[in-house]
């Protein structure tokens, strides 16, 4: 079985392990979620009526 | 002609050169890096719903000081279930194929949550060497069991992730020649082969998937003894 040839088992695992350890965590960290927005503390403001004019 | 079915997990090289680092280095051209916006593109909330899911479903269980292990353990998950998906497509090397890697994955890991769990409760981790409740006389035999078993996982680990792998696409390759060769002289049976070939593919993508899923909720469980 070609899979039991030690001859490239070092270089598999640290290439492996290296590229697990640097390239994947930061793509992986980067994805960032935003915190649910809670309905009770929306406030809904009172506007008043545009009394200025145009120019 | 036996031989040949092994061929297509060699280790490939080209003049030399070995391309195993191009099969480990390219899929993650496949994950763009998320920048500083709120709104991004299908391709980044599909992934970050993935990731979301996949953490809010290991770490559930667990006590807050494994989740430490967040980061870890994503990507070992990402690592795994790309390569493995990647691996059905024509032409592509599997690398998790070769059990170097998986071992290279499993033993590390496992030997850090065993030894997490010696330095910070060894009372706690010697005693899942012994379940509750066996008989006095039982007890000897029982501890020699649990202790091969504890020794066992990384090696069954590895092995499970590689052999699922390998058998997939050992029968992938040998029901595709079946098919192929079955064609221009029994183009029925060549159809029924081919059938069978899809429904394999499918069963498949689903055991890439799943033994990616399974190596690293076997490691988190045993975070989960130890921390």
């Amino acid at each position: 079985m070609p899979q039991l040839n030690p001859n490239p088992w070092f270089m598999i695992m640290t290439f492996a392990w290296l590229l697990f350890l640097i390239v994947i965590p930061p793509k992986v960290l980067a994805h960032t979620t935003p915190n649910n927005a809670l309905p009770q503390k929306v406030v809904c403001s009172r506007t008043e009526s545009w009394v200025w004019p145009w120019y | 002609m036996m031989l040949n079915l092994f061929d297509q997990f060699m280790s490939p090289t080209l003049l030399g050169i070995p391309l195993m680092l191009l099969a480990l280095s390219l899929p993650w051209v496949l994950y763009p890096k998320p920048l500083k916006r709120w709104l991004n593109n299908r391709t980044l909330t599909i992934q970050s719903w993935f990731i979301n899911n996949f953490i809010k479903q290991i770490f559930l269980p667990m006590n807050t000081e494994g989740h430490k292990w967040a980061m870890l353990l994503t990507s070992l998950l990402i690592f795994l279930i790309t390569l493995n998906l990647l691996g059905l497509l024509p032409y592509t090397f599997t690398p998790t194929t070769q059990l170097s890697l998986n071992m290279a994955f499993a033993t590390p890991i496992w030997l850090t949550t065993v030894i997490l769990g010696m330095r910070k409760q060894p009372t706690h981790s010697l005693g899942h060497l012994l379940p509750e409740g066996t008989p006095t006389l039982l007890i000897p035999i029982l501890v020699v069991i649990e202790t091969i078993s504890l020794f066992i996982r990384p090696l069954a680990l590895g092995v499970r992730l590689t052999a699922n792998l390998t058998a997939g696409h050992l029968l992938i390759q040998l029901i595709a020649s079946g098919a192929y060769f079955l064609f221009p002289l029994m183009p029925a049976v060549a159809l029924l082969t081919s059938t069978l070939l899809f429904l394999l593919t499918l069963l498949e993508v689903a055991v890439a998937m799943i033994q990616a899923y399974v190596f690293v909720l076997l490691l988190s469980l045993y975070l989960q003894e130890n921390i």
